[in-house]
């Protein structure tokens, strides 16, 4: 049965979008290992389905600033990726590639961004070209759009995106574990609804 | 300084007398402070899509056009009266910037149909911060009717 909202899913379900979360955070973080230079595994990946302002508590409050990678997916999966980065990871990546650290993202240069947004851009691909070839799935994706700002605001691009659908939001994703060390970056990825069916057939856990 | 009542995503919520009411984050949503000075009876509604297309329409305070309806329906109910309320808007930002275009403009959307439904129920707009980049934080003092504005890499800015 196709489902009308994320919160229809079933057990079986979820452990299957929770397999591709694992494979696809999974690739990223040996992506992200290989730019840095540095071991980097991730964390029990998460499927979640929460309600607007329950999402916001669970990413770290409304106001906290962070920086933010976005893809947008098109073609056989309509969605949205994101990558968040907080400071510690940005010091993480910058500390790698750079050798150097700063205490505010206003202290960010241009180079620094590009960094960070192509160290965005090459997790985010990983994971669809892990899930796409997982479901046999075509997938395309958008130039990278980078900002930084209050983590609520930027949580809500997705939410906004469909909301019209749903008042819930579904995210697939993991932190990234470096040196025993828990690196806070989220990558999380937010498909629509017929997507999220279409996956859901293509990988036999519906019959829809 | 009064008390604090959050207002989540598409949420609202009223105070009388006395009372700070603050919504956190806005990006491309929009808050909007209604505000009767008579009664000193204040209301923000936290809004996220322009237009309640939904069937059932189980929750109004997420689109502009039902949310404003509902919420000046709550205040009239409390006494206010339409001529008196006016409105102060701030957010409709575009978070990301995007040169492909793919990612619409929810924000741009939101603010034409927040002034679009405040003009049809007859609600002056007496100020606005809205549009471009930047996520704001919207704190209303339904005492004095004044709207307090934070936002990373600006100062505060009072409408």
């Amino acid at each position: 049965m196709a489902i009308k909202n994320y919160d229809e899913l079933n057990s079986l379900e979820l452990d299957t979008l929770r397999e591709i979360g694992s494979v696809g955070t999974g690739n990223a973080a040996t992506a992200l290992s290989q730019m840095l230079g540095r071991t980097v595994r991730i964390t029990l990946p998460e499927v979640r389905i929460m309600g607007y302002n329950e999402a916001i508590e669970w990413i770290g409050g409304p106001e906290e600033i962070t920086a933010g990678v976005l893809v947008k997916l098109s073609g056989q999966i309509s969605g949205i990726m994101l990558s968040v980065q907080p400071l510690e990871f940005v010091n993480v990546v910058l500390g790698s590639m750079m050798g150097k650290t700063v205490g505010d993202y206003a202290q960010l240069t241009e180079m620094e961004h590009s960094a960070l947004v192509e160290v965005g851009n090459i997790m985010i691909s990983t994971f669809i070209n892990a899930l796409s070839g997982l479901a046999g799935m075509d997938v395309n994706l958008t130039v990278p759009a980078f900002t930084v700002d209050m983590q609520g605001a930027i949580l809500a691009v997705p939410m906004a995106e469909y909301g019209g659908q749903s008042d819930y939001i579904m995210t697939i994703g993991g932190n990234f574990v470096s040196e025993n060390k828990e690196v806070p970056c989220r990558l999380l990825m937010s498909p629509d609804l017929r997507s999220l069916n279409a996956l859901l057939r293509r990988l036999g856990v519906s019959d829809g | 300084m009064a008390d604090k009542i959050t207002i989540g995503i598409a949420d609202m919520k009223m105070a009388k007398g006395e009372g700070m009411l603050v919504t956190y984050a806005l990006g491309s949503c929009i808050g909007i402070c209604l505000h009767d000075p008579a009664l000193r009876l204040g209301a923000l509604v936290h809004i996220m899509l322009p237009l309640n297309m939904e069937t059932g329409r189980k929750n109004p305070m997420k689109y502009a056009d039902t949310g404003i309806r509902e919420t000046l329906k709550q205040m009239e109910a409390k006494g206010a009266s339409r001529s008196r309320i006016t409105a102060k808007i701030a957010g409709g930002a575009m978070m990301f910037k995007d040169s492909s275009g793919s990612m619409g403009n929810i924000g741009q959307r939101n603010i034409d149909s927040v002034k679009l439904n405040l003009k049809k129920e007859g609600i002056r707009l007496l100020k606005e911060d809205v549009g471009g980049t930047v996520a704001r934080t919207l704190l209303f003092d339904v005492n004095t009717g004044l709207a307090c504005i934070r936002s990373y890499g600006r100062k505060e800015l009072i409408i």
